[in-house]
C-alpha cells in the first residue's frame, strides 16, 4: 500500500504544482493574486473538449488549442482589466477584486454555453487503462502530468536564468519602476507573462480534467483554493516553490488519508500550512522582503 | 445554445400569458440553476417543464392551465429564502416546489409553513425535512427507505460479508445517505472494513481507494453525487479494484455511463426510479424527455416530473375559489390522499413526525427497484 | 396613507429577509473595514462569523438561552479565538497574513465538519428559532457604527491610521503595533460573530459550507468595492453587492455574467470604491 500511496501522492502533488505554476507566475511578476486563474483553467479544459468532441482533433492538438485560447483569455484580462489598474497604481487588493468579477463572468458564460452538467473527454483520447507492475497501478495521464510538470518547471527555471527575457523578468519582479528605468519594456513583459501563465493554466485544465474525468463550469474553484495553499507553502511568486509546495500538499493529503484518516485530510493540510507560515512567515522559498505591488 | 432556448421559452411563456384568457394556476419552482448544484437543478427544471407541457397539452386541470414560475436559488440558503418569499408573497403561487438542496430547504420551508403555502421537495433527502410542519411534502425517497433492499439483494447475489465505505462528508445529500448506509449495514450484520471520506470538487480519490483496497472488502459502499461518483468509479478500476460498488440515489443516472465509460460496470443502485424500468409511464417519460431536451433524464428529473403530476392530480379534486389563501389550504388538504402512478412507479404519501413525535409533513411511500450496471445499461435485479 | 401601508405590508412580506440581510452584510463589511483601517489584511471574518453563528445557535438550541445572551456568546466566542490566533498570526505581513487567515477559515470548516455530535457536521444545525427582528439588526448596526466612528476619531483610531500609512514610522513614534493590531482583529471578530448570530436566528438553519472561502472573499469585496476611506463605504458596498443579484433577477441566465461585469466596471472606473467623498467634491464642486 505504501508504494501505491507514494505514486498517488506524486501524481496528486504534480497536479497541484501544475495548476500553481501559472498562478505563481502572475503573482511573482505582476504582483496580482489572480482569482480568475481557476476560470482560465476551466476555459482550457472546455476549449480542448470542444476540439476533441466537435472537431475530432487528437489530444496533442487539443492541448495546443487550449494553450492558445486560455493564453488569449489571459492576455485579454491583462489588457482590459489589469493594465488600466496598473496605470493608476491601484493597491494590490483592487486587481484581486477585479479578477473575482472576471471569474464570475467566465464561469457563468461557460455554464450558459455548455450547461451545468459534468462532462468528460471521450474514452480513448488518451490510453485509458493503467499500467500494472508488481501490484502497483499508474495511468498514462499520471505519467504525463508528472513528466510535463517537471519539463515545464525546468524550462521556466532555465528560461528565467539564462535568457534575456528571463533576466528582464527578474528585474521586473524585483521592482517594475527600476526595470523601466533600465529601459526594459515592462508592459510588454507583463503581457507576455499574462499570456504564458494563462496558457499554462489552460494546459493544466486539460490534463487535470483528463486525470479526474470531469469537466464542469466551476471546476476551477476547488483547485483555486488548493492553488492558494500551494503558493503560500512554496513562497509566493517562486517557481521552484510551486513545485515543492504542490508536492508537499499532495504528500500531506495522501498520507493524511493513508495514516491519519480521510476526515482529517484538509485539517492536516491546512494545519501544516498554518504552522509553516508561523515558522517561516514568507513560505519555504519566499524572500524576506515582500514587494509592495 | 442554452441562452437562445431559454430566451425563446421565456418569450413563449409571456406571449402565451397575454393571449390566453383561460384561468392560470401559478406554480412556483425554486431550483439551483447556477452554482455548484446547477447540474441537478437544471434536470429538475427540465422535469417540471416537461410535466407542465404535457398537462397543459392534455387540456390542463379542469380547463385551467398550469403556469410555472421558475426562480434560481443558486443553491444558497439566503437566496432560497428570498426566492420563496418572492414566489409566495409577490407571485402568489399556489404551491412551491424545491429548493434543490436540503440545506436550502431547511432554511426556506419554514417560510412556506408559516404562510400556509404547500411546499413540495423533489430532491431533498435529509432527515427532518418534513418535520417542519403539515404543509411540507416531498416525493424524494430517502436512502433509509431503499438501502435495506439494495443491501439484501447484493448479499443474496454476491455473498457480500464485509464492505469498505467511501462518502462525501461535506455535503448533506451524501452525508445523510452515509448515515442511512451505516444503519442498514448494522441492521443486516455486514462488517465495515474502513470508512473513508472525500470533499466536493476533489480530483483525486486514489488515496482513499488504495486504503480501502488494502482492507480487502467484498464490495465498496459509495455515497456520492454524480460529479464525484463518475470519477471515483474510473479511478477505482484504474487501481485494479473490480469489486461491486453499492451506490446511493445520487448516482442513479444514465449519465454515469458517459462519465465512467469503460469503468461503469458492477454498480448497484436502489431507487424507485430506474432508466430501465419498463412501465408505460416511464417509457413515455423518457422518450418525451429525450425529444425535448436531447439527453436522457435522471432521477432528479423523474421526481420533478412526478411531483407536478401528483399536485395536478390533487388539484383535479379541488374546486379553486380564486382566493389564494383558501386555495392553498384546499390543495394542502387534498394532497395527502393522492395516489399516482408515475415515472417512479406507484406513489403515495405517508405522514412524517416532528421531533416530539407529533404528526408533521408527508414523505414518499414507494417500493425501490434494485439494478446493476452492465455494458452501459442498468439491469434490474429480480 | 392606507395605500402606502398596504404597499409596505406587501413589500415587507417579500423583501424583509433581503432588507435584514443587507444590514447583516453591512455589519460584516464593517468588521473587515476595522482591520483594514489598521493596515491588517486579515480574511478570517467569514470564519469568525461562523464561530459566532454556531456559538449563538448552540446556546439557543441547547440551553434555551435568551436571545440577548446568545448574541453575547456569539460575540465573545470568536473574540477569544481571535485573541488566541492573533498573537502568532499578526506577525505575518500583507498577503501572507491574508492567506494564513484564509487557511484558518478552512481549519474552522473542517473542525465543524468533524465535531458532528455538537455541530451536526455537514448536516448543519436545523430548526433555529427565528428571533432576529428588524430592530435588532438596526440597533446592532447603529451601535457598531457609533462605536467605530468614535474609535476612528479617538487616539486609538489615529494610531490605526498611522500603522496603516507606515508601520515602521508608527512604531518609531511609539505606537504599540501588536496591541493595536490585536485590538482591531479581536473587535472585528466580535462584530463578525454578532452578524453570524443575527443571520443564524433569521434563517432557521446554518451549515459549515456558508463560512468558507467564498464568504471570506465576498466580505472583503463588499468593503473594497464600497470604498475603505470612510465608514460609509463598506455599508454602501454591502448594500450594493447584496442588492445587485436581486435587481438583475429579470436577466435570468445572463444574471451572473452581468453581475461579474458590473463588479469589474466598478473596480475599473471608480478607483476609490463607490463611496468616495473626494470624487463627490470634484463632481459637485462644493468646498473648493
Amino acid at each position: 500500500m505504501f508504494a501505491q500511496q507514494l505514486i498517488n501522492a506524486l501524481s496528486l502533488g504534480s497536479v497541484y504544482a501544475l495548476f500553481a505554476l501559472g498562478f505563481t507566475l502572475i503573482f511573482g511578476v505582476l504582483g496580482v493574486i489572480n482569482l480568475a486563474h481557476g476560470a482560465v483553467f476551466m476555459v482550457g479544459a472546455y476549449a480542448a473538449l470542444q476540439a476533441v468532441v466537435l472537431a475530432e482533433l487528437p489530444i496533442w492538438a487539443a492541448l495546443v488549442i487550449a494553450f492558445i485560447i486560455s493564453g488569449l483569455v489571459g492576455l485579454a484580462i491583462d489588457i482590459l482589466v489589469l493594465s488600466p489598474l496598473r496605470k493608476r497604481d491601484a493597491p494590490h487588493l483592487i486587481p484581486m477584486i477585479a479578477t473575482i468579477g472576471v471569474a464570475i463572468m467566465l464561469n457563468s458564460a461557460a455554464q450558459g454555453l455548455f450547461g451545468a452538467d459534468t462532462l468528460r473527454f471521450p474514452p480513448g483520447v488518451v490510453p485509458d487503462g493503467s499500467i500494472e507492475a508488481g501490484g502497483l497501478h499508474i495511468t498514462a495521464v499520471e505519467i504525463g502530468i508528472i513528466a510535463l510538470t517537471i519539463v515545464i518547471m525546468v524550462v521556466l527555471l532555465l528560461g528565467l536564468r539564462r535568457t534575456s527575457i528571463g533576466k528582464a523578468l527578474r528585474a521586473v519582479a524585483e521592482s517594475p519602476r527600476a526595470a523601466a528605468l533600465l529601459g526594459i519594456d515592462v508592459e510588454g513583459l507583463f503581457r507576455k507573462t499574462s499570456f504564458v501563465a494563462a496558457a499554462l493554466g489552460g494546459v493544466a485544465g486539460v490534463l487535470i480534467s483528463l486525470y479526474a474525468n470531469a469537466v464542469y463550469p466551476l471546476m476551477g474553484q476547488p483547485m483555486l483554493h488548493k492553488g492558494i495553499a500551494v503558493i503560500i507553502l512554496g513562497g509566493m511568486g517562486d517557481i521552484r516553490g510551486a513545485l515543492i509546495g504542490g508536492l508537499f500538499l499532495g504528500f500531506a493529503e495522501v498520507f493524511a488519508v493513508a495514516y491519519i484518516g480521510s476526515t482529517m485530510r484538509d485539517a492536516v493540510a491546512f494545519g501544516l500550512l498554518f504552522l509553516i507560515l508561523l515558522v517561516r512567515p514568507t513560505g519555504l522559498f519566499g524572500k524576506a522582503n515582500e514587494r509592495k505591488a | 445554445m442554452r441562452f437562445m432556448r431559454s430566451a425563446i421559452v421565456a418569450l413563449a411563456v409571456t406571449t402565451g400569458a397575454v393571449s390566453s384568457q383561460a384561468a392560470e394556476i401559478k406554480v412556483g419552482v425554486a431550483a439551483a440553476l447556477s452554482g455548484l448544484a446547477a447540474q441537478y437543478g437544471a434536470a429538475i427544471r427540465n422535469g417540471f417543464e416537461l410535466a407542465a407541457d404535457e398537462i397543459n397539452a392534455a387540456g390542463g386541470i379542469n380547463g385551467d392551465t398550469i403556469k410555472l414560475v421558475v426562480e434560481d436559488e443558486q443553491g444558497r440558503k439566503e437566496e432560497a429564502i428570498n426566492v420563496f418569499k418572492k414566489l409566495i408573497f409577490q407571485d402568489k403561487v399556489l404551491v412551491v416546489f424545491g429548493p434543490t438542496l436540503s440545506n436550502s430547504a431547511s432554511a426556506a420551508h419554514p417560510i412556506a409553513q408559516a404562510s400556509r403555502t404547500p411546499v413540495f421537495g423533489t430532491s431533498n433527502t435529509a432527515d427532518g425535512i418534513t418535520a417542519v410542519g403539515n404543509y411540507v411534502f416531498r416525493n424524494s425517497v430517502t436512502e433509509a427507505d431503499v438501502l435495506p433492499d439494495t443491501l439484501k439483494k447484493i448479499v443474496e447475489k454476491e455473498g457480500v460479508k464485509k464492505v469498505g465505505v467511501l462518502y462525501g462528508n461535506d455535503d448533506v445529500f451524501t452525508k445523510s445517505s452515509y448515515d442511512n448506509f451505516v444503519k442498514a449495514l448494522k441492521d443486516q450484520g455486514i462488517a465495515v472494513t474502513t470508512t473513508e471520506t472525500f470533499a466536493k470538487g476533489d480530483v483525486d480519490f486514489k488515496a482513499q481507494l488504495t486504503k480501502i483496497k488494502a482492507t480487502e472488502p467484498d464490495a465498496i459502499v459509495l455515497s456520492a453525487l454524480l460529479a464525484e461518483g463518475g470519477p471515483i468509479l474510473v479511478q477505482a478500476r484504474q487501481l485494479g479494484i473490480n469489486l461491486p460498488i453499492i451506490g446511493g440515489n445520487g448516482i442513479n443516472s444514465p449519465k454515469i455511463f458517459e462519465l465512467a465509460k469503460g469503468a461503469s460496470d458492477n454498480l448497484w443502485v436502489g431507487s424507485p426510479w430506474s432508466v430501465s424500468s419498463d412501465t408505460d409511464v416511464n417509457r413515455n417519460f423518457i422518450t418525451a424527455y429525450e425529444r425535448k431536451f436531447g439527453s436522457k433524464p435522471d432521477q432528479f428529473a423523474a421526481q420533478a416530473f412526478d411531483a407536478l403530476n401528483i399536485v395536478a392530480a390533487a388539484l383535479k379534486t379541488v374546486e379553486l375559489s380564486g382566493d389564494i389563501a383558501k386555495d392553498r389550504i384546499a390543495l394542502r388538504d387534498a394532497l395527502p390522499d393522492v395516489t399516482w402512478t408515475g415515472a417512479t412507479g406507484p406513489f403515495k404519501f405517508k405522514q412524517a413526525q416532528d421531533r416530539s413525535g407529533k404528526p408533521a409533513g408527508y414523505d414518499a411511500d414507494q417500493k425501490p427497484i434494485v439494478s446493476v450496471t452492465k455494458d452501459g445499461v442498468y439491469e434490474i435485479v429480480n | 396613507m392606507d395605500a402606502f401601508l398596504l404597499w409596505f405590508d406587501e413589500f415587507w412580506a417579500v423583501y424583509s429577509n433581503l432588507v435584514l440581510t443587507l444590514g447583516i452584510n453591512a455589519l460584516l463589511a464593517l468588521s473587515i473595514w476595522l482591520t483594514l483601517a489598521c493596515g491588517v489584511l486579515a480574511l478570517a471574518n467569514a470564519a469568525f462569523m461562523g464561530i459566532g453563528a454556531y456559538a449563538g445557535a448552540l446556546a439557543t438550541l441547547n440551553y434555551d438561552s435568551p436571545f440577548a445572551l446568545s448574541i453575547g456568546v456569539a460575540m465573545v466566542a470568536p473574540s477569544l479565538v481571535a485573541l488566541a490566533i492573533g498573537l502568532p498570526v499578526l506577525r505575518l505581513g500583507g498577503v501572507y497574513l491574508a492567506m494564513a487567515t484564509l487557511g484558518f477559515g478552512e481549519v474552522v470548516r473542517v473542525v465543524i465538519l468533524n465535531t458532528e455530535s455538537i455541530t451536526g457536521g455537514a448536516l448543519g444545525l436545523n430548526g433555529i428559532p427565528q428571533y432576529t427582528q428588524w430592530w435588532h439588526v438596526l440597533l446592532a448596526l447603529v451601535i457598531v457604527i457609533f462605536v467605530l466612528a468614535r474609535l476612528h476619531r479617538s487616539k486609538t483610531g489615529r494610531a490605526f491610521e498611522a500603522i496603516k500609512v507606515d508601520e515602521t514610522a508608527a512604531s518609531l513614534m511609539g505606537v504599540d503595533l501588536r496591541a493595536n493590531k490585536l485590538l482591531a482583529f479581536v473587535l472585528g471578530a466580535a462584530i463578525a460573530g454578532l452578524a453570524g448570530a443575527l443571520n443564524a436566528h433569521l434563517t432557521f438553519f446554518i451549515g459549515p459550507q456558508e463560512y468558507g472561502f467564498d464568504r471570506g472573499v465576498e466580505i472583503l469585496t463588499m468593503a473594497i468595492l464600497g470604498g475603505v476611506t470612510s465608514i460609509i463605504g463598506p455599508i454602501i458596498g454591502a448594500v450594493f453587492l447584496t442588492l445587485l443579484p436581486e435587481l438583475l433577477r429579470g436577466l435570468a441566465d445572463f444574471r451572473l455574467i452581468v453581475n461579474g461585469f458590473i463588479l469589474v466596471a466598478v473596480v475599473l472606473f471608480l478607483p476609490n470604491g463607490l463611496w468616495d467623498p473626494a470624487r463627490f467634491r470634484r463632481w459637485f464642486g462644493s468646498g473648493r
